[in-house]
């Protein structure tokens, strides 16, 4: 509980950062709610830390039919942006709020969260169904990647060693859809058994995807069948129950966004 | 005459403290030179420590040393912690602390954790409770043998039955086993209109604590020990040091710190660390657990399987009960709930004939230890779950099935004594004039309504305390109770009441071993019993000192002075008065003609004074998930006297609410190999506050012959029944018994869907 030494740097922009993350075994720090623990029980021993904390990749706009979400945007500034406002939009902040407790609410990034690559965090399902897709920067250049295709496995991202997450941009939902995000926690850590977000369109298209099950976020088949999605069981979860609350889940969120997408209405 | 000072609400008198931050608890002491100790834990449930390479370890900056068993001044013998602070030769739990490694700061002696080296040879691990049991399965230690020491202590006060049954072919790891019996139990279970049974199971369960255990120990110039320490008992501490270390008694001086928790887990196990460190290397050493560690390494309430049949007629009779009971004492070789959980499985009724047997198993799994109302949570879910059953059977109504068969003043309990004042009646009555008893057959679909009952015998033990009247005037109560769960403030307003003091003007200080009156440790709901009776009679023996200085000073015969809120005057002629402030100024000072306004006071209690609690559990089940909503939670209780009842309804609500935590939450569990799988609260999960249904309390008085005022200790009965309530509740909303607890979601999904239960 007590972290080994470390160096630490607090990067002055994203190209210092860039640089920083040239010493071996140097590790980006966002919110720390991820990296900190992992540093404490000395599963991770990182030369260097590099704070993003002072870099501007905190805002949440609208640019088009696009919603950009800056990769240090905590899930508290996501249940507070307005720009989620709308019953297309209110499953992210719903995924967000359910999030840890307030404290974790308020420093924990949603780039800190997709390249910790926990399998069971909340966020992944509910950018699945909203189709979104994760920009990125390293010294060659900026990429953009699918939620699929930067989730790789537990703990695995797709990301090069000086790669870093600067942006999550999402199509905003055509006027009339709704999502929403459902989850059953476990009791201690509050990380969902199973989790699910959905997307209704008023043409009656939807997307529902699920988290916490298997090693990383799927999409349900159109045929909503969940017999072939990958279900991991556990000591506390066994698989036959996972995979019966997979089922719970996505119909619950698909529910939620149903009720809000106005074709439903 | 002024309003009684008992059973008027107010603050405890550490809260102002506590919640400003200004409390110093045992790891916030500063102590010149210290050093930081951490331990090396042992990573294998059973195995031979073929050695440990220490080397790496020393080179790093800032380790002074690594110590292991040899380097400790230990001189006890046998297996319990005090004796055996790091492991010998053979580690018997995964998390037994193998070495320490002291250095100048924490990180230091984190870093050297880390490169210390231990070879294990290990050894079968015995995890199965049952399996520990029978003929033929392996020892749980092979070192039993050797040891000796405390192992004779086991059998004494083991109370066997006359008319034992065949010996029963059991392992070397049953250490102990309880049989209390009385009546033909077949025969009248034979004669019952309905019987029914079950086998239950209850898994390690942490006392969580806020503050993880820590010990800060030194020595004097001339060579006294002091160990500043989170303890719920300071002689026992230094009881336990003496015999560890075999130092002259008073070259150890024990200070029981402002405790953060302890709720039965904090008895000399990490001060035998500290000590043993700062003996071995005559430096100031502190023991800081980490949470983890806190988890791994100390003692938590035993698991339990518990097989119980129980019977009753048609009119509503209890018949006959019979328990077979299997505790895992983990490593304890020293004591178990065995003796207590095996009497309270016959709950707060009467019984025609029984037949209760205990067996205390050592394992591969932690040291057990005491956690509030040790082993009664276990016996009041079997029971109570079987008393709901039976009353469906019977066609008898729950609460009236209880009733009818509460045990009474005169009855004679199971232990063969006879029953003392008992509230079981009264709380049970209380239960049934809530209105929510009166919907439990009008709820919603998937709403129900659990009902159960439980009690805690209490606990004796000699004890004493001071009063006296410092020269600013203000009483001062000196004890050496470690201020568990708001004692103190009980003191103040026992003392307060008895002097004739307002409570404003008493302080109560808690002295350390080398000064303080003599106190057991704060445990076993006893301290308001007994220390509380002490300090009644010290109250009264200092107001004896005060009147005898006031009727000189007034030349008025103490008869005829009464004591009004720091005031002594003449009964019917006010204004002829002296305030104690007054007096105790004339009293202590050079030249004074007046004995100092000091009393001593003592008690041994006798007679039992146990407190009985019953709970209404309202819950929601959502059938999907098997996730349990609690909506609401009652509890009646016969606290004899409500001192303060604020801080009387604060221990409902806690016992209550760690009684929740039994049922839908809290579970150690390990591996096959016996390794910790649930070391953390991310795994390990606890009734939070948002979890944590609105409670009613209900203060049932039943006042006790000897307590002071009538109080008697209340700190355990509410935990007891509570997980029962609970799971009588979840019977209720889903027609489904639940036999194991925790009630995770998936245990009650698999139970509702009878599909296979997680283990
Ligand atoms: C008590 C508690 C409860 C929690 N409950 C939940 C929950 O219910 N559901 C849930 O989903 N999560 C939960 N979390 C995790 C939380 O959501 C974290 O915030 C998140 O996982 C990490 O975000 P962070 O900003 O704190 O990242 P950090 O901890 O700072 O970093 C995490 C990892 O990401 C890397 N990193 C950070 N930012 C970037 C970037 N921009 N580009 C590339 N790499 C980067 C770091 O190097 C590190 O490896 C909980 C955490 C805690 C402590």
């Amino acid at each position: 509980m007590i972290p080994a030494a470390v160096g630490y740097h607090r990067a002055t922009s994203l190209e210092d950062a860039l640089e920083a993350l040239a010493e071996p075994d140097a590790k980006a720090l966002a919110g720390g709610q991820s990296l900190i623990p992992v540093l404490k029980l000395r599963i991770a021993r990182p030369s260097l830390l590099v704070d993003l904390g002072g870099l501007e990749l905190r805002s949440i706009e609208r640019d088009g039919d696009e919603l950009r979400i800056g990769a240090l945007a905590t899930w508290k500034d996501l249940t507070s942006s307005l720009e989620l406002d709308s019953s297309g939009l209110a499953g992210l902040a719903d995924c967000a709020s359910s999030i840890g407790d307030l404290q974790v609410r308020n420093r924990g990034t949603i780039g800190g969260s997709l390249a910790h690559a926990d399998p069971a965090s909340d966020m992944p399902a509910m950018l699945l169904a909203l189709g979104a897709r994760v920009e990125t920067r390293s010294p060659d250049g900026e990429r953009s990647l699918s939620v699929s295709e930067l989730l790789v496995g537990p703990f695995t991202t797709a990301l090069g060693e000086r790669e870093l997450i600067t942006a999550v941009v999402l199509p905003v939902p055509p006027p009339g859809s709704g999502s929403g995000y459902a989850s059953v926690e476990h009791p201690a850590s509050g990380f969902p058994l199973a989790g699910a977000g959905a997307l209704g369109r008023p043409d009656g298209t939807k997307a529902v995807a699920i988290t916490g099950v298997g090693a990383r976020p799927q999409l349900v088949p159109e045929s909503g069948s969940l017999d072939d999605v990958e279900v991991y069981g556990d000591r506390f979860a066994p698989e036959s129950y996972r995979r019966h609350l997979a089922g719970v889940v996505a119909a619950r969120a698909l529910e939620i966004a149903q009720v809000r997408s106005e074709g439903r209405r | 005459m002024s309003e009684s000072l008992i059973g008027v609400a107010r603050p405890r008198i550490d809260a102002p403290d506590k919640v400003t931050g200004a409390t110093r608890y045992a790891a916030d002491g500063y102590v010149h030179g210290l050093l930081h100790a951490r331990l090396v834990l042992s990573t294998e449930a059973h195995a031979r420590i073929r050695g440990v390479e220490k080397d790496a370890a020393l080179q790093l900056d800032g380790v002074v040393a690594v110590l292991t068993a040899a380097d400790l001044p230990v001189v006890k013998s046998g297996t319990d912690r005090a004796a055996e602070p790091l492991a010998r030769d053979e580690v018997v739990f995964a998390g037994q602390p193998v070495a320490l490694v002291v250095a100048e700061s924490e990180a230091a002696a984190e870093d050297g954790v880390e490169a210390v080296v231990v070879d294990y040879e290990p050894l079968p691990a015995v995890v199965d409770l049952e399996a520990a049991m029978t003929p033929g399965a392996p020892p749980a230690r092979l070192s039993a043998e050797e040891a000796g020491g405390d192992l004779e202590s086991i059998h004494a006060g083991v109370d066997k039955g006359e008319d034992d049954a065949e010996e029963e072919q059991l392992s070397a790891n049953v250490l102990d086993s309880v049989t209390r019996g009385s009546g033909d139990v077949a025969a009248a279970l034979e004669a019952s209109d309905a019987v029914v049974s079950g086998t239950f199971r209850t898994p390690w369960t942490y006392q969580a604590y806020i503050e993880p255990q820590v010990s800060t120990a030194w020595l004097e110039p001339n060579g006294t020990l002091v160990v500043s320490t989170s303890t719920q008992g300071s002689f026992v501490t230094q009881n336990e040091l003496f015999r560890a270390f075999g130092l002259d008694f008073d070259k150890i001086r024990v200070i029981a710190e402002p405790l953060g928790g302890a709720f039965g887990g904090k008895f000399a196990l990490v001060e035998p660390l500290a000590a043993g460190a700062a003996l071995a290397l005559r430096r100031p050493v502190r023991v800081a657990l980490t949470r983890t560690e806190d988890f791994q390494a100390t003692n938590p309430a035993s698991a339990q399987i518990t097989e119980l049949r129980i019977g009753g007629r048609k009119d509503g009779t209890l018949t006959g009960i019979e328990a077979r009971m299997l505790v895992d004492r983990g490593s304890n070789a020293g004591w178990g709930v065995e003796g207590i959980t095996s009497l309270l499985v016959a709950g707060p009724y009467r019984w025609e004939a029984f037949d209760l047997r205990g067996y205390g198993i050592q394992t591969n799994r932690f040291t057990f230890g005491a956690y509030r109302a040790p082993g009664a949570p276990t016996a009041a879910f079997a029971l109570e779950s079987l008393v709901d059953e039976l009353a469906e059977e019977l066609g008898v109504d729950p609460l009236e099935l209880r009733l009818k068969n509460a045990l009474v003043e005169g009855d004679t309990a199971v232990s063969g004594n006879p029953v003392p004042t008992f509230g079981a009646v009264e709380v049970l009555e209380r239960i049934r004039e809530h209105p929510l008893w009166a919907r439990r057959d009008s709820l919603p679909e998937g709403e129900g309504l659990g009902l159960a009952a439980g009690y805690w015998p209490g606990g004796n033990e000699p004890a004493a305390a001071v009063c006296r009247v410092d020269s600013d005037g203000i009483l001062t109560v000196i004890t050496s109770a470690a201020d568990m769960s708001g004692v103190n403030s009980g003191f103040q307003v026992i003392a307060a009441e008895a002097f004739g003091m307002p409570p404003d003007r008493v302080r109560v200080v808690t002295t350390d071993t080398a000064s303080g009156p003599y106190a057991g440790a704060s445990g076993g709901s006893k301290v308001t019993y007994t220390v509380g009776a002490a300090v009644l009679k010290a109250a009264e023996a200092a107001r004896e000192k005060l009147l005898a200085a006031a009727s000189q000073e007034l030349e008025i015969a103490p008869d005829d002075l009464e004591v009004v809120e720091g005031v002594v005057r003449a009964k019917g002629a006010p204004d002829r008065s002296i305030t104690v402030a007054e007096l105790s100024r004339k009293a202590l000072r050079f030249g004074g003609r007046y004995e100092p306004i000091e009393g001593h006071g003592g008690s041994a209690q006798t007679r039992g004074a146990p407190s009985v609690a019953a709970h209404l559990s309202h819950v929601r089940v959502d059938r999907e998930t098997g996730e349990v909503e609690l909506l609401r939670h009652v509890i009646a209780q016969d606290v004899g006297r409500a001192l303060n009842p604020a801080l009387v309804e604060g221990q409902m609500r806690g016992g209550a609410t760690q009684g929740i935590g039994w049922a839908l939450f809290e579970e150690l569990a390990h591996d096959e190999d016996g390794r910790l799988l649930t070391g953390s609260f991310l795994d390990y999960a606890i009734p939070v506050a948002e979890r944590v249904p609105p409670i009613d309390t209900l203060i049932v008085e039943v006042p006790a012959p000897d307590g002071p005022f009538g109080a008697k200790g209340i700190g355990e009965a509410p935990v007891v029944a509570a997980p029962a309530a609970v799971v009588n509740a979840v019977a209720a909303a889903t027609g489904v018994r639940m036999r194991r607890l925790p009630m995770t979601p998936p245990r009650v999904w698999a139970a509702l869907t009878g599909t296979e239960e997680p283990s």
